[in-house]
């Protein structure tokens, strides 16, 4: 077990590093973080509730940067790796499939630890210095470090099962394009799914919305709703505290759905041949 | 003596893609490779020594026979801990160094940091590239790429080393340098299976020759043994005989 943790362990070291030399993911971060600074002139232009709407602005950077580092740097690793054959060169090591696949994810998820930390924390630094620029009993009343904290924590959480999604489509079709356009379309029907339940809930009279509503419920086991992640809203405002069950409740779901899709990213790869 | 590699009644066909007929690849193919000896695969593009190499190496799967390698089947990862695999091309993250490469090697080997480095610094003096070992391998040239690529295969101390076109690549002094080489680790006592398009080495190199043809095993012995079952001077004319036999025979 030790020896197959150090197997993981190194090889996820280079993905590590790979990242982090790699020019367009430091051009990135640059990007991300003139975007976060611009939050302080963005502010200027809100008349009122400036907490919220600042507190929105940031979490939105974070999560483009990371939906970017996904679908730019996540999809582009694992495509490298099967097209330029330097999966080969890995599993030349007494590196099994298993281990390829899960040192990848955990790689690719301390990159983006360490990007959302860096952001996460600049964001903070942000929202403190716009309270302290304001009157903030009439503009900017709230702002909790440990709802804070819990919404970095969602945040990344989603972007955690997008990688897990990112690896399963990598090991079942080749190329970039395609995993690009797949795990695209799986954002989106994920995003979707809510809001066309939420529309057909507005039916019920119909008899024939209860079987729609079943199926999409059921539909949210493959395409989960990132939503019941997403708790920035409580970060700069008085909204009341949810129940702890309905905090733990999402981020065990999201633990299992990330579980079960590597484990069948796992499975894959164990049975593909790598031509 | 005990096989190192043991290939029986191998078949492998690569299945049908978008736009590819399904392709035979490998049709009952036997040989095996004992402990010490050195074995050449030859034959021309697409008569599958490649496949060969990736069926020893797990990268894909027999459709029918067995294959055992170094006692085991492919598919148990921790055996390859035991054997130095150079690709014919050099596939390496752009960003990496040879050096993080190597200590990547090191550590899924199980080898001691110490050790790693002892064993770095050995093979980059040796072949050469000990001052670039901080440069990104993008900027190697091909023929860079290949020797870090041996440096890699070699840090292990491998007892089976599986070359897929070592000389692929190398300027002329390359050439003699990892001719030299595994001239010397042959000599060392290490089992080697390599497949070469340049006939010359592999009559000076190798024990035994396994001539493929479009998936079949044409031959199988010592590279004297083909000349003379062809009546020629050299293994090259030999080697042309008997495909052009084949060829037209089909």
């Amino acid at each position: 077990m030790l020896s197959r943790l150090r197997r993981i362990r190194s090889l996820s070291r280079l993905i590590i590093i790979d990242g982090l030399r790699r020019h367009a993911l430091i051009g990135l971060i640059l990007f991300a973080l003139a975007g976060e600074i611009g939050g302080l002139l963005f502010f200027d232009f809100i008349p009122r509730d400036i907490g919220r709407a600042s507190n929105d602005f940031l979490f939105s950077i974070s999560w483009l940067t990371g939906f970017i580092f996904l679908l730019f740097h996540a999809v582009q690793v694992m495509a490298w790796d099967d097209e330029r054959r330097i999966l080969h060169t890995f599993l030349a090591r007494p590196i099994s499939r298993t281990e390829y696949v899960l040192a990848v994810f955990f790689g690719l998820a301390a990159l983006l630890l360490a990007l959302n930390t860096v952001l996460g924390g600049i964001g903070w630094g942000m929202l403190n210095l716009i309270r302290s620029s304001v009157d903030a009993a009439s503009y900017f009343q709230h702002l909790s470090l440990p709802f804070f904290l819990l919404a970095s924590a969602g945040l990344y959480g989603i972007e955690l099962m997008l990688l897990a999604i990112i690896l399963f489509f990598s090991g079942a079709v080749r190329g970039n394009f395609p995993v690009l356009l797949l795990s695209l379309s799986y954002y989106f029907i994920c995003s979707g799914l809510p809001v066309v339940r939420q529309a057909i809930r507005q039916q019920t009279a119909h008899p024939a919305s209860q079987y729609v509503e079943t199926l999409l419920k059921g539909l949210t086991a493959l395409f989960p709703d990132f939503s019941r992640l997403d708790f920035k809203t409580l970060v700069a405002s008085s909204d009341p505290v949810p129940a702890l069950s309905q905090i733990v409740y999402p981020f065990a779901l999201s633990s299992v759905y990330v579980l079960i899709v590597l484990w069948l990213a796992c499975a894959i790869y164990q049975r593909r041949d790598l031509e | 003596m005990n096989s190192v590699i043991f290939f029986e009644n191998v078949s492998k066909t690569y299945a049908k893609q978008l736009g590819v007929l399904s392709q035979l690849a490998l049709a009952d193919v036997s040989f095996s490779l004992a402990q010490g000896g050195t074995i050449g695969l030859i034959g021309a593009n697409g008569a599958g020594k490649s496949t060969c190499i990736k069926l020893l190496m797990d990268f894909i799967r027999p459709d029918s026979g067995s294959i055992s390698i170094l006692g085991t089947s492919p598919k148990n990862s921790a055996i390859r801990s035991r054997v130095g695999y150079l690709p014919e091309t050099a596939n390496f993250p752009a960003n990496l160094t040879v050096l993080d490469m190597l200590r990547f090697t090191g550590g899924t080997c199980n080898l001691p940091p110490q050790d790693i480095r002892v064993a770095s610094e050995k093979w980059l003096c040796c072949l050469g590239l000990w001052d670039a070992r901080k440069r990104p391998l993008r900027n190697f040239s091909k023929g860079m790429q290949q020797r870090a690529n041996f440096a890699i295969a070699l840090l292990n101390d491998p007892d089976l080393l599986i070359l897929d076109e070592p000389m692929s690549g190398l300027d002329p002094i390359g050439r003699v340098m990892i001719s030299d080489l595994i001239q010397q680790l042959k000599d060392a006592g290490k089992t080697i299976l390599f497949c070469s398009h340049i006939l010359e080495d592999v009559d000076r190199l190798v024990d035994n020759i396994l001539l493929l043809h479009k998936g079949k095993k044409l031959f199988y012995g010592p590279p004297a043994d083909l000349a003379v079952q062809e009546q020629k001077t050299s293994i090259a004319e030999a080697f042309v005989s008997m495909v052009q036999k084949e060829e037209s025979h089909a």
